[in-house]
Parts: structure tokens; sequence; C-alpha cells
């Protein structure tokens, strides 16, 4: 199934200003999407996760309206066409 | 002969201010670039006649990046793949960037970052590699953060030697190479930690700043978390120098052409603002031995500001510093006077001066 992510304007540098991607594939996990999506928009990569393979903590994820960091993370099973890639409200 | 002018990179909370000033006192004010980003570390590369300035944006959500301007500030490039990542085998992921570095070498490039660690660029900042010397020290796992996380945040090389390059980290104190980086050799002797059982352990110091004497190639002077010394054995064994001084807390230190050491003392850890509520530079022409009081032309009243470790630094004998309620001064004659050059930036993280 083909999935469409959807990115906060604050990452539009680092998609080429785009806020919707389509995702074309069979994507089990959450993270299976993302690699996908990875590869199509490489610079996102190092701006959601960290280093070690973890979502950010600023950024939320959401596959559908589940907040993945609530279910198993980036291993969560994809059930949803959508996912959302914002960042938190936080900031000082 | 064209006049020379001053270049002043102010990285504040909010974004990074570029200014210039000909030399007739009025500064031109560019920014804020990265606005709403934190810039803790910033750096104008003139070698070699090359004009690259490199600055460290770090976002709360995206985090920290190494940037690239070739023509003064006007465009950074953007890397799609940062070029400062803690590799793989570390299990550490990159948390701020505070300091960019010169090496002898002209393409040479540090890099100090929290968690602390080097990393170095031979390339002009084209590739960039752990130095692994100093990630595989015995000490390492066994430095502590301190509030600002635990960061390598001082780099301080030899202009006419690559091999020796100095840096201080808190909490571990100060360590340096003299082959390049391969083996480090940790010299805190005299540095107190009195936060500590043993005050006086071998690491574990919260040094914040360390600077050299412009001409005097083995002479240093530290400003610790409590305590200000000086080295006359190249950064090995460190004396006490704080008489005279209000306070012996402080972040920032700079020594200028002349010789001078400046540095803005700071009530107690526990209060760290300017001491009585007022904004007083301290400079010394003696290497320490004794210290003068700087007023003119700062409040000296209900002035409780705070300057952080990176935010003193001078060019020749111009000396700039900048508080965390954003106002910067700035003395062109070795800190006799001085002006406020701006007095409402965001909080500023440090401030490094170039004659260009």
């Amino acid at each position: 199934m083909s999935v469409t992510v959807h990115v906060s304007g604050h990452l539009k540098p680092f998609t080429k200003g785009e806020v919707e991607m389509e995702l074309l594939g069979e994507f089990e996990t959450v993270k299976d999407a993302l690699a996908s999506l990875w590869k199509s928009h490489p610079a996102l990569r190092d701006r959601v996760l960290t280093e070690t393979g973890e979502i950010r903590q600023h950024v939320n994820i959401f596959a559908g309206s589940d907040d993945v960091k609530r279910l198993k993370g980036l291993a969560t099973k994809l059930n949803s066409h959508e996912l959302h890639i914002f960042n938190a409200v936080s900031g000082g | 002969m064209p006049q020379k002018e001053i270049l002043l990179l102010a990285g504040t909370a909010k974004g990074l201010f570029i200014l210039r000033d000909g030399g007739v006192g009025k500064w031109s004010i560019d920014g804020p670039h990265f606005a709403g980003l934190a810039v803790y570390a910033a750096f104008f590369d003139q070698r070699k006649g090359r004009n690259e300035m490199w600055a460290a944006p770090a976002s709360w959500h995206f985090g920290a990046e190494l940037r690239k301007s070739t023509d003064m500030g006007a465009t950074w490039d953007n890397p799609d793949n940062r070029r400062i990542k803690m590799p793989a085998a570390t299990k550490k992921s990159l948390e701020n960037i505070w300091q960019i570095a010169p090496g002898a070498d002209a393409d040479s490039l540090y890099v100090g970052v929290a968690p602390a660690a080097l990393f170095e660029s031979h390339d002009r900042g084209d590739t960039w590699n752990l130095n692994k010397g100093l990630w595989s020290h015995p000490h390492r796992k066994k430095w502590n953060p301190g509030f600002g996380g635990l960061c390598l945040h001082t780099i301080v090389t030899d202009p006419k030697n690559a091999n020796d390059i100095k840096i201080a980290i808190s909490t571990g104190g100060v360590y340096q190479t003299v082959d390049g980086g391969q083996k480090w050799n940790v010299t805190n002797t005299g540095v107190k930690a009195y936060f500590m059982p043993n005050q006086y352990p071998e690491f574990g110091q919260c040094v914040h700043k360390i600077a050299r004497h412009p001409r005097k190639k083995k002479t240093f002077f530290l400003q610790n978390h409590h305590g200000v010394y000086r080295s006359d054995d190249g950064a090995t064994t460190w004396k006490e120098i704080e008489d005279g001084l209000p306070s012996n807390f402080g972040f920032g230190l700079t020594v200028s052409d002349a010789g001078s050491v400046f540095i803005v003392p700071l009530q107690a850890d526990a209060q760290r603002f300017t001491c009585e509520g007022k904004l007083r530079v301290y400079r010394s022409r003696d290497e320490g031995k004794s210290w003068q009081p700087l007023t003119k032309g700062l409040p000296q009243k209900n002035a409780y500001e705070v300057i952080l470790r990176d935010a003193v630094a001078s060019t020749g004998n111009n000396i700039f510093f900048g508080t965390k309620n954003g106002k910067l001064f700035g003395s062109s004659n070795d800190g006799d006077s001085w002006k406020m050059i701006e007095g409402s930036l965001p909080e500023i993280c440090c401030v490094k001066a170039y004659t260009i």
C-alpha cells in the first residue's frame, strides 16, 4: 500500500520545499516506511533521527493519529496510509 | 592602504549576528542568520586568503549542524548528510557543537562537541573524523556533565606546531597532545575541584576556559569553576592568580595582543551574575599578579549580567564581550573604556573577533 508522509513546514529546507510525499511499496513498520523516505529525501534522516537511530526527543511521528513514541517507536506496525512528522511543541 | 576592518560573529540563542566596523566606530549588523536556532560556535577562516565563515546552529528539534558560508554570510550551505556525526561505534548522538578552531596546517580544522569529543578535518572541512585518541582515553567514561552538558568547549592549537593541541572539557579539565592527537595527557595539576572529595584530583575539574599568551608560548591562563590560574610550563601545572578579584568564579577569558588578560568575575557558583550588580571587566597587565577593574562605559548599578564561556574575545587590542541579557560591548583601547555595540540581542552564547 502507498503511504503519504506529511511533514511540518520547519522541515521544508530538507525536502526541497515539499510537505507531502508519497511512498510506494509495502511497509510493515514505521521504520520500513521511513527507510524509503530517507532514500527519496536523504536530508530528512539526520534531522528526524539521532545517530543511534532514535526519534529525536523533540520530534514526534504519528502513524495515522497514533503517536508512535507511545507504541513501539519505529518498530510500530504500520496500519495507516498516513505518516505525520512534526516538531514537538517545545523550545525557549 | 585600505583600513582594516573588525568582524564580529555573535552567536546567540536565537541565531548568528555578523557585525562589521570599518574603523570609525560605527557597526553594521547583519542577522539573525539561522533565526531561532542557538549558535554556540562560530569561526572565520582567513588562512590562505580565503574568507570562509563557519557556524554551528543547533535546533532543539532537529539537532546541531556545522554550516559554511563562502560569501560572508549571504548564503550558507546545508549538506544533506551532516558533517559532524558521532560514529555508530560510539553508540552516542551529537548534542551540540561548542567550538570551531583552526589547526596549524592551513587546511586543518577542529571541532569540540558534546558529548565530550574532538572532531578533525584536514581538507578545509570537507570531511571530518572523530579523534580516536581522545575518545579512547581511559578517563572519558568517568567525565561528568556540567550544567551545559558534557562538553569539549575549548581548543587551543599552536600555529607553529600541528602536533600541539590543548583542550578543555567540563567536567574533565585540561588535556593535551604533543603528537597530533594520538595520545592525550591530563594536565590539571594545581587546579581545584571543590565539588569533589579529593579537591585536587588528576581529572574531573570543571575548567571553563583556557587561553594562550600571544607571545609567551608556554604561558596560559585558565578560568575555572571557582579559580583563576596561570601556567608557565605549557598548560601542565597551574598556579592561582586570583588576588584582587571580587570573585574567582566566571566563564570567559581572553588575552589581547598586548598580553593583557581579561575576565568578568561572577558572584558565586549558585548566583552567577556580575558581583554587586556592577558590570566590571577585570584586566591584568602583569600575568595575574594584580587586577584592575575596568568600568568606564559599563553600567555600575543594577547590572546583573552573565557572560558565558565563549562570549569574551579579542583581536589585537580590541576586546569584546556579550551577555546573556543580549548586550554586546567593545573596547578599542585594551579595555580602558567600553561602548555598548548592541543592547537587545538574544542571549549571547559566543563572540568571535577578527581583524580582516
